[in-house]
């Protein structure tokens, strides 16, 4: 019997085994947890749908919305959309479908340990799991807005071009920006409740200042802001991918790529080394 | 809030959260508990409400850390803490019991595996694929239990939920447990029942607003549990010290008649204060009649630690007649086994003349303390009692004869 096969709990416990051994941790958690994940995926996607009537195309119907609204202001010429050598609906759909999942993630995974309620303090089990799972949802619902594009594309009949089989690896710096800022928020609301309630407004907000659904502005202080918005690269080079198979703004999106990953390795490393602190006080 | 942050922070900064110094509004909720459970031992924690039970049970299963020392575990901890966590009402039994599953870290093999027993061991039968919403709450219950139990830790937490349900179900509950406790698995129990503590348990902490008062074998942390609850109700404000010497709450009515003391006596006539239950018990009331004083009785009142009256004698109930009173002199009430479980009570001391005009009361005239002795049958009191054993030998291996 040694003392490896003890599990210990001590004050500021993360703290007395080091940073090296925290990533192998985190990792070897997650790696466990694999199927826990799905099962709270799938406990989230079945509570969310089962009695609805519309049930799962609730996901498509919402930015439809969005987007017809921007359809037909483009149409009345309220704002410009640039010029286009697809279909504006196409490049809306798209657009809402990756920003989509940003908006939709952040909300759900900044509100994922809150949501879970007692079984946080009852029960040992990976929190990371939680919002993780939660991601879930925003994942769906951009594959199913997927298939509106594609169906669009296939209407409209326009080629995308072959980048579009690389759509699970253009998401990941978007995914994992996503993620990072959801364990920050979703701990940080844990504390201070108002936390979700900012995101929700703040994400509206951010969908007007950053150019998805209209073309880029060249002058001005919002094209300032634009070069250094990371969520720009994100949404809009992989869109510009798929549709031209080019893009003007490559090097940006690598730049805000290593951001998204540098983000997300922080805060989840931040997240493994505070979480019981949330249990003391969800 | 502030605290939270700030612990977060520091956390982060590798610094220490200072986490042994109170803030302000902060209190210690555990403070120099420690003790060690060997594999295959049985700890019971009690305690009155919010002495830190529940603490401690989140501490072991790594819910919190502790602020100042630290907790060892070795092997896998399961609980039976709250049952049916993470269930949805949305989702059927069949769904639920995977998700239950998956947080109370089984694998997805692991429940496959015991799908069917979990199932059979609910005896929720036809209804598995219908949403839990429209389970009974005993439904949810046994579905929850029925997960949890067939977890396989090596240390089992259990908060109060020792058996759940019906009849049936509840003795289904024990010898599941049994065989765990058979199969060397550690527990660790807080319960509010005596019982259970007395037949689950090896060894018992008894815990008082978050330190350790008693540790010992089950028998003696209830008996002590019992006694110094009643102890903080029957004299509220008093300590211990203060109960042996209160007896001169005296309320004289009468001038002529003054009751000197009151003694509690056993079988052997010497004084004490603390008895055990079922044994030989006297109360002797030792006065001085300043003046004749014709028809007098004596009223003795128990009350336990709610204030509710155990029993009362009184020696005109009891066609005792006592003629006259003059001087010096004693009443004492005497029984070959005192009823009273652990505890402490209050004797009430009333004396009347003929006319029924009082001549002395005294609500606090003794306390007695009682400790030990014929513990955990169940019941409000202890009743003496003996037993006859019939057989008939004849009869064995024959048929049994036409009624």
């Amino acid at each position: 019997m040694t003392e490896t096969d003890f599990t210990t709990y001590e004050p500021d416990n993360s703290l007395k085994k080091g940073y090296r051994s925290l990533f192998s941790e985190i990792f070897s958690e997650l790696n466990r947890s694999r199927w826990l994940i799905f099962q709270l995926f799938k406990k989230d996607f079945v509570a969310l749908y089962k009695q609805s009537f519309i049930g799962v195309l609730w996901a498509v119907l919402l930015p439809l919305v969005a987007v017809g609204t921007f359809i037909v202001l483009s149409g009345a010429g309220v704002f410009n959309v640039g010029a286009l050598s697809v279909p504006y609906p196409i490049y809306a759909i798209l657009g809402t479908a990756l920003w989509g999942l940003f908006s939709t993630g952040l909300v759900a995974s900044s509100n994922s340990i809150v949501a879970a309620g007692p079984m946080i303090t009852k029960i040992n089990f990976s929190k990371k799991s939680l919002v993780i799972a939660s991601m879930g949802q925003a994942l769906l619902a951009f594959f199913i807005q997927l298939c509106l594009v594609l169906a669009l594309l296939v209407y409209y009949q326009v080629t995308p071009s072959p980048a579009i089989l690389l759509i699970p690896l253009l998401i990941v710096p978007v995914v994992l920006f996503t993620l990072g800022l959801g364990f920050v928020l979703s701990l940080v609301n844990g504390i201070v409740r108002d936390v979700a309630n900012m995101v929700s407004v703040v994400v509206t907000f951010l969908l007007f200042l950053t150019p998805v659904l209209y073309a880029k502005p060249t002058t001005g202080v919002l094209a300032a802001l634009t070069s250094y918005n990371i969520l720009y690269y994100l949404v809009s080079v992989p869109r510009d991918l798929i549709l031209y198979g080019t893009s003007d703004y490559l090097k940006g999106f690598l730049l805000s790529s290593a951001v998204a990953f540098f983000v997300f390795l922080l805060f989840l490393a931040v997240f493994h080394l505070t979480e019981t602190r949330v249990a003391e006080r969800v | 809030m502030r605290y939270g942050l700030s612990d977060i922070s520091r956390n982060l900064c590798r610094m220490s959260s200072h986490s042994n110094v109170l803030r302000e509004e902060e209190f210690w909720a555990l403070k120099d508990v420690s003790f060690e459970v060997r594999q295959g031992e049985a700890l019971g924690l009690i305690g009155a409400n919010g002495c830190g039970k529940s603490t401690v049970l989140k501490l072991l299963n790594g819910i919190f850390w502790p602020d100042i020392g630290k907790v060892a575990v070795r092997g896998k901890v399961g609980a039976l803490i709250e049952v049916g966590a993470g269930f949805h009402p949305m989702l059927t039994g069949r769904e639920n019991v995977y998700l239950n599953g998956a947080i109370l870290g089984m694998t997805k093999a692991e429940v496959n595996e015991k799908f069917d027993d979990i199932v059979e061991f609910a005896e929720i039968g036809d209804f598995l694929d219908t949403p839990v919403k429209h389970y009974s709450t005993g439904m949810f219950v046994k579905l929850g239990f029925a997960v949890a139990v067939h977890c396989d830790p090596d240390v089992l937490l259990v908060d109060e939920v020792l058996a759940v349900g019906d009849i049936s179900f509840r003795r289904k509950c024990f010898k599941r447990l049994k065989e765990l406790r058979d199969e060397n698995v550690t527990w660790i129990i807080v319960s509010h029942d005596a019982g259970t503590i007395q037949a689950n348990t090896d060894r018992v902490v008894l815990l008082d607003r978050g330190e350790m008062a008693y540790v010992g074998s089950p028998e003696d942390a209830i008996n002590e549990y019992l006694y110094s609850l009643s102890l903080k109700r029957v004299t509220p404000g008093s300590n211990a010290a203060q109960v042996v010497d209160s007896r001169s709450s005296k309320q004289s009515v009468a001038a002529d008649f003054e009751v000197d003391r009151v003694v509690l006596l056993d079988k052997n006539l010497c004084e004490r204060e603390v008895f055990a239950t079922g044994e030989p018990f006297a109360a002797r009331i030792e006065f001085t009649a300043k003046k004749k004083i014709e028809d007098p009785a004596f009223g003795v009142v128990f009350f336990n630690g709610d204030n509710e009256i155990c029993s009362e004698s009184v020696t005109s109930f009891d066609g005792v007649r006592i003629e006259k009173l003059e001087g010096r002199g004693s009443v004492t009430l005497k029984t070959d086994s005192l009823p009273l479980y652990s505890g402490v009570y209050r004797l009430h001391l009333t004396v009347r003349d003929g006319s029924l005009a009082p001549l002395a009361e005294m609500s606090h005239a003794a306390y007695i303390k009682v400790s030990g002795g014929k513990l955990f049958s169940a019941g409000m009191f202890y009743m003496q009692h003996s037993w006859d054993i019939e057989l008939d030998e004849d009869r064995i291996g024959s048929a049994p004869r036409a009624v």
